[in-house]
C-alpha cells in the first residue's frame, strides 16, 4: 500500500450547506403539507354503498400495507427533495476540486493575428485551438479566457464549465492596436496566484510588445508562483507589406495646400512591387508604383496636394492586384487640420511690415485701427497692438509688439525692469507652435525691454539676459509679447517673421501648425473638442458609438480600429484619424520561440481524461429513476 | 288473457304538438311507442288467447270499435256490412267484460337520480312505453312512483288517447326520499283492491332488502313483474386511489383505498346482487328483467316484451 487515503469529504460548489439544508427544510415542509393534503379524501357519491362493504369488510385486514404504503410514498417524496436540494448544492469530492489545473489563457488580438496566411485567420484559427483546449479540459480544471491587445481583458470567470468557455470565446474580437504581454502577464499572475497547477497560455504568433517590460523580473515571479508558461503558435508566413507612417499638415504660409508623408515598410525577406493609392475627401488624388526592397522603410512624400480639404487615405497592394496576408496594415488615415476663417483687430500708427505679412493668409479677416480710435467694431479673435497699449485689457487673445511702458513700468502685461542692448535669440522652445518652421537664431536686433515674468509667463525665446518672446494669459485671454521693435531689427527681412505672426495668430485660434493628423491605436487619445462639454459621443469605425469623459478640453478614449472616427456633440460633428500603433505589427513573421526572460514558453499541458465528477449530475438521474418507477406503479394500480 | 298485447285497433299516440324544449316525450319517442304497439302486437298476437286468464263473458259483448285485418284474425269477427260498403276488410272489436288492470310502479328514490342517462329518466320512458301499449290494447293503466312510501299517483285511466295524461303524470317526476320497497308496496297493496299486472322499475337499492317489497304484491294476488335498472358504471365504477364514498341515498360513507382488485371484487358483488334477485324471482315465479340504462329504451321494451315475462 503506498499513497494518500482517499478523500471522502464533500464540498459544495453551488449552494453552500447551510443554503442547501434551508431549501431542503422549506421543500420538505412543504412536501409534508401537500402529504396532508393527499390525505384528505376525495369525496365519491355512490347509489348504493351496502354493496361496498363486502369489499370493504376484507380490506381492513389490508389496511397495515396501506398506511404502510402511504409512509413509503411520503417518504419518496422526501428523498427527492433532499436528492434535488443536494443536487443543488454541486457537491464534489474535495480531492478532486485540488487536482485540476488552473489556466489563464491568453488570446492576442493584435493587428498582426488578422493575418490570412493561415485560412481563415490566425485569429480564427487562435480561437479554434482554445477551443480544443475547452474540450479537452479535465473533470477538475478550470479556465479563464482573456483577450490580449494594448490591455489583457478577461472574457470569462476562472470556470471549468464548457458552456462559459465557449461563451468567452465567442467575446472575442480582432483589433488594431499591439498586444502588450506585459499586461497579459500582470493578469495571469493576479489570476493565478495561490491556484493550484498555475498555467498561462499565449496564444499568439510570439509578435508582442514588450515595452517598459522588465521580462527577468516577470520571470522570477512566473517561477515562485510555481506557474508554468505555454505558447500556442499560430501563423506561417511573413511576407507583407504595409503602410509604416502617414502624416500631412498644410503648408503654413498657403494652407490651401498640404504635404503628405507616406511611409512603406517591407519587413519580409524579398522585394515587394507595390501600388499606393492616395484619396482626398475619398477621391483618387495620387497612385504610384513602388518597389520596396526586403527590410526596406520607404519614405515617399506628396507635395502640394491640393483640393483636399478633410480627409486621406493612403492604400497599398500589390502591382500585381494580389492581396498580402496582412491587409490591416495595407491602409492609413490622416485629418487634415480644419481651416476656418480668423478675424483679426490691428491697433497700429502704421506698420507696413505688419500689413505684408497679414496679406500672407488668405483666411485672415483683419481690420485696423489706429491707436485714438480703439477700440475696433465687431467682434475680433485676436487684436495685435503695435506699440500701444490699451488702458484695459482686450476681451480677446492679444499680440503685443514692442508694448509702450507706462509709469508703472509696465508694458502691458509685462514687468519692465529696464533696457538690453544687442540682445540675440540664444535661446528658443522648439517645441513650442509659435516658433515652429523658423530660424530666428541669427536675427539682430537693436535694443529690446528688459523684462521680468510673472507666475504663468513663459519665455518661448530669450537672450541670456532676458526673453524676447513672452507667452502667458491676460483676464483669461492668451496674448503673447515681443519685446522688441521691429523696426529696430532685421526680423521683418526674413520668413520668420511672417511665420512667427501667423504661427501666433493659429496659436491663439487653436489651428494649430502642429496638429495632430491621426492618432495611434494603443494609447490613449486626448481628442480635442469644443470647450464647456463634459462628455462626448465617438463613434468608430465600426459603427460603434461610445460616450466618452472630455477631461480639460480633450476627450480621452482609447481606440483599437485604425480609420476615421467621428466625435459627435452637440455643437456638430468633427472627424479624426487613427492608425495602427507605432509597432512592429507588420512584421508579422511567427517568432521562432517565445520566452520571457530566462523562461521558454512549452507546448501546453494536455486535461486529465475522465468522467467528469459532477455528483449532482447522478443525483438527478437517480431523481428521474425514482420518479419513472413511481409513474410505472402508480399506473399499473400497484401503490394505489 | 293480457288482451293489451293482442292486437286492437291501434291508430297510434295523438300527434299532440309539444314545446320545442328538451322533453322526456318528444314527437321522436312518440313515433317510437308507434313502431313499438304494432310490433308488440304483431309479436303475440298468436299466443294471446289461450295462455291468459279473462274475467271477460263470451256473451253481452258490447262492441267497441274497429280495426284492420290482419292474418290471424278470427273471420268470425269480420264486419262484412263494411267490406260490402268500402270493400275494406275490417274486424269489429269488442269491449271486455271486465278489463286488465295495469299498474306502473316507477321508484322515485334518490338513487334512480344517478347515472348517465338518468335511471329514473330512463324508467319513466319505459312506464311511457309499457302504459302506451297498455292503453293500445284498451287495458286500464295506473302509474304510481315511490320512494319508501307512495308518492304520486295517477288514476286508472284507458284509451290510448290518454297517453298524455300519462306523460304529464311522469314529467315533474323527480328523485328524492330514500328507498323502502317494502313499506311503499304495502301501502299499494292496501290502496288498489283492483288485481292485475304489477310493474315495478326499480334499481333495487334497498337497504332492508328486495324481497320483502316484492312479497308484498306476490300475497296481495297482483302478478308482479320486475324491471331492474342499472347504469354500467354502477356496475365498474372508475375509481382509483383514496376515495371516501357516500351513500347518495343515507349520506352513509364509507373510506376505502381502490385498487384494480378491490374493483374486481366490487365488480363480483354487483353481479352477485344481481342473480340473487334473479334468482329470487325464479324461485317465486315472478317475472325479472335486468335493463342497463345504456341500452336504447325501445330495444329495451322489445326485449322484455319478448322474454316472455308479461305473459303466463
Amino acid at each position: 500500500m503506498s499513497g494518500a487515503a482517499p478523500t471522502y469529504a464533500i464540498a459544495f460548489t453551488g449552494l453552500t450547506l447551510t443554503q442547501v439544508l434551508t431549501v431542503l427544510g422549506v421543500a420538505g415542509g412543504l412536501v409534508f403539507v401537500l402529504y396532508l393534503l393527499k390525505l384528505r379524501r376525495r369525496r365519491v357519491e355512490v347509489p348504493f354503498v351496502k354493496l361496498w362493504e363486502t369489499v370493504l369488510a376484507e380490506k381492513q385486514t389490508t389496511r397495515l400495507f396501506s398506511q404502510l404504503k402511504r409512509w413509503l410514498s411520503f417518504l419518496v417524496a422526501l428523498a427527492v427533495v433532499a436528492l434535488l436540494a443536494f443536487a443543488l448544492g454541486d457537491p464534489r469530492p474535495e480531492g478532486a476540486l485540488d487536482e485540476g489545473r488552473s489556466l489563464v489563457v491568453l488570446v492576442d488580438a493584435s493587428a498582426s493575428m488578422q493575418a490570412t496566411d493561415v485560412q481563415p485567420s490566425r485569429f480564427e484559427r487562435g480561437r479554434q485551438q482554445v477551443e480544443r483546449l475547452v474540450e479537452e479540459l479535465g473533470p477538475a480544471d478550470r479556465m479563464l479566457i482573456a483577450q490580449l491587445d494594448a490591455s489583457a481583458t478577461p472574457l470569462s470567470p476562472l470556470s471549468g464549465e464548457p458552456r462559459v468557455l465557449r461563451d468567452a470565446l465567442e467575446k472575442l474580437e480582432p483589433t488594431d492596436v499591439a498586444a502588450n504581454l506585459r499586461a497579459g502577464l500582470h493578469l495571469a499572475l493576479d489570476v493565478l496566484r495561490g491556484q493550484p497547477q498555475p498555467e498561462v497560455v499565449l496564444v499568439s504568433d510570439g509578435n508582442l510588445t514588450s515595452d517598459r517590460f522588465n521580462a527577468d523580473a516577470f520571470a522570477g515571479e512566473l517561477r515562485r508562483a510555481g506557474m508554468r508558461l505555454s505558447w500556442m503558435k499560430v501563423g506561417r508566413r511573413g511576407d507583407n507589406v504595409g503602410v509604416g507612417a502617414f502624416s500631412v499638415r498644410r503648408y503654413p504660409l498657403d494652407k490651401s495646400q498640404s504635404e503628405v508623408l507616406v511611409e512603406l515598410y517591407n519587413p519580409g525577406e524579398e522585394d515587394e512591387q507595390v501600388e499606393l493609392e492616395l484619396l482626398g475627401d475619398g477621391d483618387t488624388v495620387d497612385v504610384q508604383r513602388l518597389t520596396v526592397h526586403a527590410g526596406e522603410r520607404l519614405r515617399r512624400f506628396f507635395r502640394n496636394v491640393s483640393g483636399v480639404d478633410q480627409t486621406l487615405e493612403a492604400r497599398l497592394r500589390r502591382a500585381d492586384g494580389t492581396t498580402d496576408p496582412l491587409e490591416a496594415d495595407d491602409r492609413a488615415y490622416a485629418r487634415l487640420p480644419q481651416r476656418r476663417r480668423a478675424r483679426v483687430c490691428v491697433v497700429s500708427a502704421g506698420n507696413l511690415y505688419l500689413q505684408a505679412a497679414l496679406l500672407l493668409d488668405e483666411y485672415l479677416d483683419v481690420d485696423e485701427v489706429t491707436p485714438d480710435a480703439y477700440p475696433c467694431e465687431g467682434e475680433h479673435d485676436v487684436t495685435v497692438f503695435d506699440g500701444f497699449v490699451p488702458p484695459t485689457p482686450p476681451a480677446t487673445a492679444a499680440l503685443y509688439l514692442y508694448p509702450d511702458v507706462d509709469a508703472d513700468d509696465r508694458a502691458g502685461p509685462i514687468e519692465v525692469t529696464g533696457e538690453i542692448e544687442r540682445p540675440f535669440f540664444d535661446h528658443v522652445n522648439r517645441r513650442h507652435p509659435l516658433v515652429q518652421f523658423t530660424a530666428l537664431r541669427d536675427v539682430n536686433v537693436a535694443r529690446a525691454l528688459e523684462v521680468r515674468l510673472a507666475d504663468g509667463q513663459r519665455a518661448v525665446a530669450w537672450d541670456d539676459r532676458g526673453p524676447l518672446i513672452v507667452t502667458g494669459r491676460q483676464e483669461g485671454h492668451p496674448f503673447v509679447a515681443m519685446t522688441f521693435d521691429l523696426r529696430e531689427s532685421d526680423l521683418p527681412l526674413r520668413v520668420a517673421w511672417p511665420l512667427l505672426l501667423l504661427n501666433s495668430i493659429d496659436w491663439f485660434v487653436q489651428e494649430d501648425a502642429g496638429f495632430v493628423s491621426s492618432f495611434e491605436t494603443g494609447e490613449t487619445w486626448r481628442v480635442p473638442v469644443p470647450a464647456g462639454l463634459e462628455q462626448v459621443t465617438i463613434v468608430d469605425p465600426t459603427g460603434e458609438a461610445r460616450e466618452v469623459p472630455v477631461v480639460e478640453g480633450r476627450a480621452v478614449y482609447a481606440g483599437r480600429h485604425a480609420g476615421f472616427y467621428t466625435v459627435r456633440t452637440p455643437e456638430g460633428e468633427e472627424t479624426f484619424a487613427a492608425n495602427l500603433g507605432p509597432g512592429e505589427e507588420s512584421r508579422i513573421a511567427p517568432a521562432e520561440s517565445l520566452t520571457v526572460g530566462e523562461i521558454d514558453a512549452g507546448a501546453p499541458t494536455r486535461g486529465e481524461v475522465g468522467v467528469r465528477r459532477e455528483i449532482w449530475l447522478y443525483l438527478v438521474l437517480l431523481v428521474l429513476a425514482i420518479l419513472a418507477v413511481e409513474w410505472i406503479s402508480y399506473h399499473r394500480r400497484v401503490t394505489v | 288473457m293480457l288482451d293489451w298485447l293482442r292486437g286492437k285497433k291501434d291508430s297510434g299516440p295523438a300527434k299532440a304538438k309539444r314545446g320545442g324544449d328538451e322533453d322526456l316525450f318528444d314527437e321522436e319517442f312518440q313515433r317510437r311507442l308507434e313502431y313499438l304497439a304494432i310490433v308488440a302486437r304483431r309479436v303475440y298476437a298468436g299466443r294471446m288467447r289461450a295462455e291468459r286468464r279473462s274475467k271477460k263473458t263470451g256473451a253481452g259483448i258490447e262492441f267497441a270499435d274497429h280495426r284492420d285485418y290482419v292474418p290471424g284474425d278470427d273471420f268470425r269477427y269480420l264486419d262484412w256490412n263494411v267490406y260490402q260498403r268500402t270493400g275494406r276488410l275490417l274486424v269489429r272489436l269488442f269491449e271486455e267484460e271486465e278489463d286488465l288492470s295495469v299498474y306502473v310502479l316507477l321508484d322515485t328514490s334518490r338513487s334512480m337520480g344517478m347515472g348517465s342517462p338518468r335511471k329514473i329518466d330512463y324508467g319513466k320512458k319505459l312506464a311511457a312505453a309499457l302504459g302506451y301499449v297498455a292503453l293500445a290494447n284498451l287495458d286500464r293503466v295506473s302509474i304510481l312512483s315511490f320512494t319508501d312510501r307512495m308518492e304520486e299517483r295517477l288514476a286508472p285511466t284507458r284509451g290510448k288517447n290518454r297517453i298524455f295524461k300519462l306523460f304529464e303524470f311522469l314529467r315533474p317526476l323527480q328523485p328524492d326520499g330514500e328507498t323502502g320497497l317494502q313499506d311503499a308496496l304495502k301501502t299499494f297493496a292496501a290502496q288498489n283492491k283492483r288485481r292485475g299486472i304489477a310493474i315495478l322499475i326499480s334499481d333495487l337499492y334497498d337497504p332492508a332488502g328486495f324481497e320483502d317489497g316484492i312479497n308484498q304484491l306476490r300475497y296481495a294476488k297482483f302478478e308482479p313483474y320486475v324491471i331492474h335498472l342499472f347504469d354500467p358504471i354502477e356496475v365498474e365504477p372508475p375509481l382509483h386511489g383514496d376515495v371516501r364514498l357516500v351513500d347518495h341515498e343515507t349520506g352513509e360513507a364509507r373510506d376505502v383505498t381502490i385498487t384494480p382488485r378491490i374493483l374486481a371484487k366490487y365488480k363480483a358483488a354487483h353481479e352477485a346482487y344481481r342473480k340473487e334477485i334473479a334468482d329470487f324471482c325464479g324461485q317465486k315465479q315472478v317475472a325479472y328483467h335486468a335493463l342497463r340504462t345504456d341500452v336504447p329504451f325501445d330495444e329495451a321494451i322489445l326485449s322484455v316484451l319478448r322474454s316472455g315475462g308479461l305473459v303466463r
